[in-house]
């Protein structure tokens, strides 16, 4: 299923400052990341995470610095500023907000499956 | 054969023609496909399968790099999401306007308060020798504030503050008070360079530090204009209506308004240029692209005007003063659209408009010095006169310089970023012959 460009850029911010508060990655690595958790679901034209980078750090959410592992090439990793934290947390709490919301509105099955649990007990 | 690093190259190379990335960008993104190819030749492909699917799902170059382009004017974010009212910010903004309000009123008062003891404004040489100290503190404070600067740059501006207050009040004032009004005229120049050092914060000496506080000073010029005019307005509409009803508020005019209205002007723009910045600078680089065309053409006739009729600038006293100030003008303007450029903008007409302007203000700024050695010549050393010819022959050494190093950049021999890095250098020149004229010109001419 394809998941509409709006959506997508909607939820770049979070994703990107969500993977980096876990620990400190490069872009091939966050691409890879989100790719594998959304089971190939979300897919990004890969080079225009770049720019994203760039301004979350512009913002002074993530910030770089380069290093090169044992082997294999020079790497550009970012990492999660305390700004970034904050950031990522208001971001949790509007996705709550637009879940929940979408949850009790359009999930029809959801009332079901709770009284089919509830019939059970 | 199919050659990888040829192809690779080829990629990066037709990224970097686009000239708006930087070279971190583009090996961070060649360093990604790259990466993207390694794993699919592992999985056993061959390179040039691995290389197009890499390529392909790096997406557009075109845009990606567009992309560049557009976060650093920040415009993709604004088009994308809008940016949430963040309590906390809004909060911050009420304490600032609250601030801007308080030095308002007290920076009116501060311009007020010599009438008190009786100090005729109009003809006080004091009053108008200290004029800068009305407002621009104020500014300084405000800047000082918001930017949380630190102990050791405050106690720097303070002091240079504090001194140049002491000295030139300390200084004597003779008839005809020539050197007490160069100092009332050099003052505030001087002070608002001081006050550009609290704008930027620490990165004071840097040139994108230096570059911001031009623009913020090209735009603050604009809209203070506007500003100020708004208020002209207002003031002719209240007299005129209350004219009307038979009472007269001109006194309260020139009690009130004068002393509360250009320093609430004042106030206004600076907060309004340095938080509203990402509106203004859409309008204020499209001011300057309408403005520059026209002076050139204004000093073209000017200049053409002066060899047709033979009207020499050399006898008339205002003919120089209206010279210098034209110069000053286009000066500043020049600057204010080197400022306004953006760091990726390639080559383009208005390139190439500025460096005709600056041409032209060297042969006008020229023709002002042989005017001011004629005078000086002529008449003899006077304190103004001095003045004229320090300002000129920096003014030309500055129009010089960014000729010289446009041209350069036309040919392209230099990165844009040289012309920065001297005007913002010379942003430092500028303040010390201020310093010169300001507490050295009164002594070599014995405070007359």
């Amino acid at each position: 299923m394809d998941i509409s460009k709006d959506l997508i850029a909607a939820s770049a911010t979070p994703l990107i400052l969500g993977i980096l508060k876990k620990e400190d990655s490069y872009g091939y690595e966050i691409i890879k990341i989100i790719k594998k958790s959304s089971d190939n679901e979300i897919i990004w034209t890969e080079g225009m995470l770049y720019p994203v980078l760039h301004r979350l750090e512009d913002k002074g959410f993530i910030e770089s610095y380069w290093e090169k592992p044992e082997s294999g090439r020079r790497r550009k990793y970012y990492f999660l500023k305390k700004k970034g934290k904050l950031e990522l947390e208001k971001h949790k709490k509007q996705w709550e907000i637009v879940h929940a919301t979408l949850s009790e509105q359009i999930y029809e099955d959801k009332d079901n499956v709770e009284k089919g649990e509830d019939e059970n007990v | 054969m199919f050659d990888l690093e040829l192809k690779i190259n080829s990629w990066s190379d037709y990224l970097r023609s686009s000239g708006k990335l930087d070279e971190e960008d583009i090996l961070e993104l060649e360093n990604h496909l790259r990466e993207q190819i390694d794993e699919l030749t592992a999985k056993g492909l061959s390179k040039e399968e691995a290389f197009l699917i890499s390529v392909k799902r790096l997406g557009n170059i075109n845009k990606i790099s567009d992309e560049y382009s557009k976060v650093n004017t920040e415009d993709l974010w604004k088009q994308l999401i809008a940016d949430p009212v963040d309590p906390a910010v809004s909060k911050k903004d009420r304490k600032n306007i609250l601030i801007i309000i308080i030095f308002a009123l007290l920076a009116g008062t501060a311009a007020k308060l010599p009438t008190f003891f009786g100090i005729n404004i109009d003809n006080s040489i004091k009053y108008f020798k200290n004029l800068s100290f009305y407002l621009i503190p104020f500014i300084t404070l405000y800047f000082i504030i918001k930017n949380k600067i630190n102990k050791k740059l405050i106690v720097y501006i303070t002091g240079i503050f504090a001194i140049t207050a002491l000295v030139i009040n300390l200084y004597p004032s003779y008839k005809p008070n020539h050197t007490a009004i160069l100092t009332g005229i050099h003052l505030p120049i001087m002070l608002w360079l001081v006050t550009g050092i609290a704008y930027i914060g620490e990165k004071w000496k840097t040139k994108e530090g230096r570059m911001d506080f031009l623009r913020f000073t090209g735009e603050c010029f604009i809209y203070g204009s506007l500003i100020m005019f708004g208020f002209f307005v207002l003031m002719m509409f209240t007299s005129l209506i209350f004219q009307s009803i038979a009472i007269d508020i001109e006194s309260f005019m020139e009690n009130y308004f004068i002393f509360y209205g250009p320093s609430a002007a004042a106030m206004i723009t600076v907060y309004l240029v340095e938080t509203k910045k990402s509106i203004v600078e859409n309008f204020a680089p499209v001011l300057a692209k309408i403005f520059s065309p026209l002076f050139l053409i204004t000093m073209l006739i000017f200049i053409g005007t002066v060899i047709f009729t033979g009207n020499s600038p050399y006898l008339e006293r205002n003919f120089l003063i209206g010279f210098d100030l034209m110069l000053v003008l286009v000066l500043g303007m020049v600057i204010y659209t080197i400022s306004a450029r953006k760091m990726y903008d390639k080559k383009g007409i208005f390139d190439y408009l500025n460096g005709i302007l600056i041409f032209v203000a060297i042969i006008v700024d020229g023709i002002a010095l042989s005017a001011i050695i004629f005078r000086l010549t002529e008449f003899g050393i006077s304190p103004n006169k001095l003045a004229a010819l320090g300002e000129n022959v920096l003014l030309l050494v500055n129009l010089a310089g960014l000729l010289w190093l446009y041209i350069n950049y036309f040919r392209e021999k230099i990165e844009f970023s040289i012309i920065e890095t001297w005007q913002t250098k010379y942003l430092t020149v500028y303040a010390f012959w201020m310093a010169i004229v300001i507490f050295i010109f009164p002594i070599i001419f014995n405070f007359e």
